[in-house]
């Protein structure tokens, strides 16, 4: 049955429009109030720590000499966590959106995605209690791991371009990112049986000590490799996967154009696709970088909390995240430890909410472009 | 040529160089590492509650012990020479030996074999003991022992235990169903004469069953011969691993994760269940998604539907996006500052202002911690409604009103219920965020141990103001905290199991969903 035109009488009754402005006006109070209480956040930061600066009840030394070496540490861990993180992120970005056939692609972005999700407690906590005894215990084999890795899958790069034509089509490019898997993981095992041998002729059987006394080089066993690869392994996955959208997001034409002049998929993507979604890749490490700064449990659980100043990655560090973990809940309202602390909690979200914005404003620049250049073609 | 090879020489790719390599190479290593660590992590936990056979090894110089063995570790070669291996034993009996794992070289094992005769016990005090069972009998009777030994003792034991279970379970229901709750109301009213009585009642009955538990003792005898004598209630379980079959030892193997997930903690954390901590987790979980749905989605609402869309939306928009990457730690502190001190404190002065100086809300709690999970959750929320809202072709709503319908009856019968499975998305990934998150929980509530869990059968039945336990922090804590962290490290992982699952299952969940969502879409928009 259909009403007749116009509607009837009781949709103009002005208690449902009443109704109507209400709810409308009640969204929006409750919406501007949620928003509001979000944004507070730096607010409150700000106006605990700002009155005390300016008061002089914090004085400059003071917190140059507390906070120095917790900036120190935060940015030697996110530092590191970066040096793991961005190439293997860009590279699985890369191989990803170029040569991962559609199948593959779309099991591997959620597998990756899940990584994402992983708690950081429990990667902290392998980390720390599992990674940090067993590298010390095995330091040259964790080193031979850093170097065979690469150079295993160049190896078998290499070997794959002699292989017989049936058996490369058995294991296709396209699927490199799996049937490498176990390469890799039969490479590794071979590698740490045979590094103890190794290890006896190079450095009489004990790397740790030839280090010290070679070269003065002190060994912790929290240090900030540990936590380089433990937070490049949390900070990997985003990286990845907005790096991702950039890459593949860049219009097919323009790869297309490239390759129908007879460049190679990876000329393409490196003289026209990467240039073309440079900023969208430079956001997705940026937002790796705030990850990395801001991340509390495996720095607090894999760098010993030591706060030292030192260049070399085989010591430990304090972060002001893991710092303000543990002497928050000590410190006394009001104090000056407290307002120290508070002030480090400002300072990590003025760096992580500019980071972002940052990123956030470039990657919406950059689908602005790729409208204007998928229209053209 | 045939056209056929012309095609499939096209289709062999070209050698693309070393880059292209490293990059594919990239993903498998990641694969890897990811799979490592949920091997690691599944084997480990998972093995902890495997009934695992004990050895009785003797050494060179005449030692003999019992003991299950660990791991092993190549020594430490002395100039080039292989230096042989080290094995790592539990040993148990902390009261007999004042420590639990004995390291060995392998060399000096002159004999290894597993007797079917060796017992397994754990214990309330001292952790596991391991040894032979030599009988159980009446706390009275010394000397003589029985003839029986050897297996008729160990069926005698085993009736005897679950007896002592039994009673076990019933003095646990009167402490907490009845003896408990007489104590708040007499805390209350010191001159309830009903419930004195009654609690002197409760509390003879106990101690009664707690006679009746030790009325029996069993003697035990370590690998190298020294006696040992318990009373039964001391014991929680015992078991003979190296006679167990393996269908027996599955049966144990799922007793035990049924155990680890129904108990609660006991030996600083270090053995028993997660109980409490899992109740912890779900019971916060579950306040902060009932905090965060509505205004989630009441703000993506105004955002994508009310708000004018200009510049300054747009702004909006982007500085929550953002504020999903500031780290859940300045949540935290802003959880403390504002949360516990402010508003917390200003509760305090208010209504419970008698029982100052000690703080009812002005210190953490399960309340604050919903709250500030909440709000870290909330940009999550937001941005995934948003998506949803944002997904749903104009032309529904614009049929919607050129039907008559106001916009709020627009938002309610048209908008709202396509955006479901989007809302219902962001609040599963945000509640698996909160669930993985530790560090801000840290600031605003959570406990090594609270005795008392937030809910019972005392008004108002849920305490908003209690302190909770929560799996996260009972993995940072039990792995950092403890005296032996080598015995609590079984706990550890199978407790990061339980949250890595607990966390991997909620995602799987919110993929799903939007995948479902996205196909649904799809076909939505083409009509």
């Amino acid at each position: 049955m259909t009403k007749p035109f116009p509607a009837s009488p009781a949709h103009r009754s002005p208690r449902r429009h009443l109704l109507d402005r209400l709810a409308t006006g009640l969204i929006a109070a409750g919406g501007i109030g949620v928003i509001l209480a979000v944004l507070a956040i730096g607010a409150f930061l700000a106006i605990e720590v700002v009155p005390s600066l300016f008061s002089g009840a914090l004085g400059q030394e003071q917190i140059t000499l507390s906070l120095s070496p917790l900036a120190w540490g935060t940015l030697k861990a996110a530092f590191w966590a970066l040096v793991f993180a961005v190439p293997m992120a860009l590279g699985a970005a890369i191989h990803s959106a170029v040569y991962m056939s559609p199948g593959l692609r779309s099991r591997i972005k959620p597998t990756l995605e899940l990584m994402e999700a992983l708690p950081g407690v429990v990667i902290g906590f392998v980390a720390g209690l599992v990674l940090a005894p067993w590298v010390e215990r095995h330091l040259a084999g964790a080193f031979a791991l850093l170097l065979v890795m690469p150079l295993g899958i160049l190896m078998a790069g290499g070997a794959w371009r002699w292989l017989s034509p049936a058996l490369r089509q058995r294991l296709p490019l396209a699927w490199a990112g799996l049937w490498l898997v176990p390469w890799l993981a039969m490479l590794g095992l071979a590698a740490l049986e045979l590094v103890p041998w190794l290890e006896a002729r190079l450095f009489a059987g004990d790397l740790r000590g030839w280090l010290d006394a070679e070269l003065g080089i002190d060994y912790a066993s929290r240090n900030a490799l540990i936590v380089g690869l433990a937070m490049g392994f949390a900070v990997m996955p985003s990286v990845y996967a907005l790096a991702e959208d950039a890459l593949s997001g860049v219009p097919s034409s323009l790869g297309e154009g490239a390759q129908a002049m007879g460049a190679t998929r990876w000329q393409t993507l490196w003289k026209v696709v990467l240039p073309a979604a440079a900023p969208g890749v430079f956001a997705a490490v940026m937002i790796g970088a705030g990850r990395a700064v801001g991340e509390t449990m495996i720095v607090l659980m894999a760098s010993g909390n030591t706060a030292l100043m030192s260049l070399s990655p085989l010591e430990g560090m304090r972060s002001m995240a893991a710092g303000i973990a543990i002497e928050l809940p000590e410190a006394v309202a009001g104090s000056d430890s407290y307002r120290l602390l508070i002030l480090a909690a400002l300072l990590l979200f003025l760096f992580t909410f500019l980071v972002n914005t940052l990123a956030e404003v470039v990657r919406s620049r950059l689908r602005r472009r790729y409208r204007r250049l998928g229209d053209l073609s | 040529m045939s056209p056929a090879a012309l095609t499939r020489r096209a289709r062999l790719p070209r050698g693309e160089g070393a880059w292209a390599w490293l990059a594919a190479g990239s993903v498998a290593l990641s694969l890897l590492l990811l799979g490592g660590l949920l091997t690691l992590i599944a084997v480990r936990g998972l093995a902890h509650f495997w009934p695992a056979s004990v050895s009785l090894v003797e050494l060179d110089d005449g030692q003999v012990f019992a003991g299950r063995a660990v791991r092993e570790l190549p020594l430490p070669a002395a100039d080039g020479a292989s230096g042989g291996r080290e094995r790592l034993y539990f040993t148990g009996n902390r009261d007999l030996d004042g420590h639990v794992w004995q390291w060995v070289e392998v060399d000096r094992i002159v004999e290894s074999d597993r007797p079917r005769e060796l017992v397994v016990m754990e214990r309330l005090r001292h952790g596991d003991f391991i040894g032979r069972l030599v009988d159980v009998r009446p706390a009275g009777q010394t000397g003589a022992r029985t003839a029986a030994g050897g297996e008729a003792a160990w069926a005698a034991l085993q009736a005897r235990l679950a007896a002592v279970d039994a009673l076990r379970g019933e003095r646990d229901d009167l402490q907490h169903g009845v003896i408990q709750p007489l104590v708040r109301r007499l805390e209350k009213d010191p001159g309830d004469g009903a419930a004195q009585r009654r609690l002197a009642e409760t509390n003879e009955r106990v101690r009664g069953l707690q006679e009746s538990m030790r009325r029996d003792v069993v003697v035990l005898e370590s690998a190298d011969g020294r006696r040992l004598l318990l009373t039964l209630d001391e014991v929680l379980r015992a078991w003979r691993p190296n006679a167990m079959p393996l269908p027996e030892k599955i049966g144990a193997w799922s007793r035990g994760v049924w155990r680890f997930l129904s108990e609660g903690p006991r030996a600083a954390n270090t053995a028993g269940g997660v109980w409490p901590a899992i109740f912890g987790t779900v019971l916060m979980v579950m306040l902060m998604s009932l905090l965060v749905t509505p205004f989630g989605v009441l703000a993506a609402v105004y955002l994508n539907e009310v708000a004018h869309q200009g510049r300054l939306t747009n702004w909006v928009r982007i500085a929550v996006r953002n504020l999903a990457g500031v780290p859940s730690i300045v949540y935290g502190v802003f959880g403390l500052g504002v949360f516990v001190y402010g508003i917390g404190g200003s509760l305090d002065e208010w209504f419970f202002s008698d029982e100052l100086p000690s703080p009812t809300f002005g210190t953490g709690g399960l309340l604050w911690a919903s709250l500030t999970l909440a709000l870290l959750t909330l940009p999550v929320v937001i941005v995934a409604t948003e998506e949803g809202l944002v997904r749903i072709p104009d032309h529904q709503r614009e049929g919607a009103l050129a039907l008559g319908a106001t916009r709020l009856e627009m938002l309610t019968r048209v908008v709202l219920p396509m955006a479901v499975p989007a809302m219902l998305t962001g609040v599963i990934l945000a509640v698996a965020r909160a669930a993985g998150e530790v560090a801000p929980l840290m600031l605003v509530g959570v406990a090594k141990l609270a005795p008392q869990v937030p809910v019972d059968g005392e008004f108002p039945f849920l305490h908003l103001d209690r302190k909770f336990m929560h799996l996260g922090y009972h993995v940072y804590d039990t792995a950092f905290h403890g005296d032996d962290i080598q015995a609590a490290m079984p706990v550890v992982y199978a407790t990061a199991l339980l949250l890595v699952l607990v966390v991997v299952v909620l995602n799987l969940t919110a993929i799903f969903l939007r995948h479902y969502f996205r196909a649904r879409h799809g076909a939505l928009s083409r009509h």
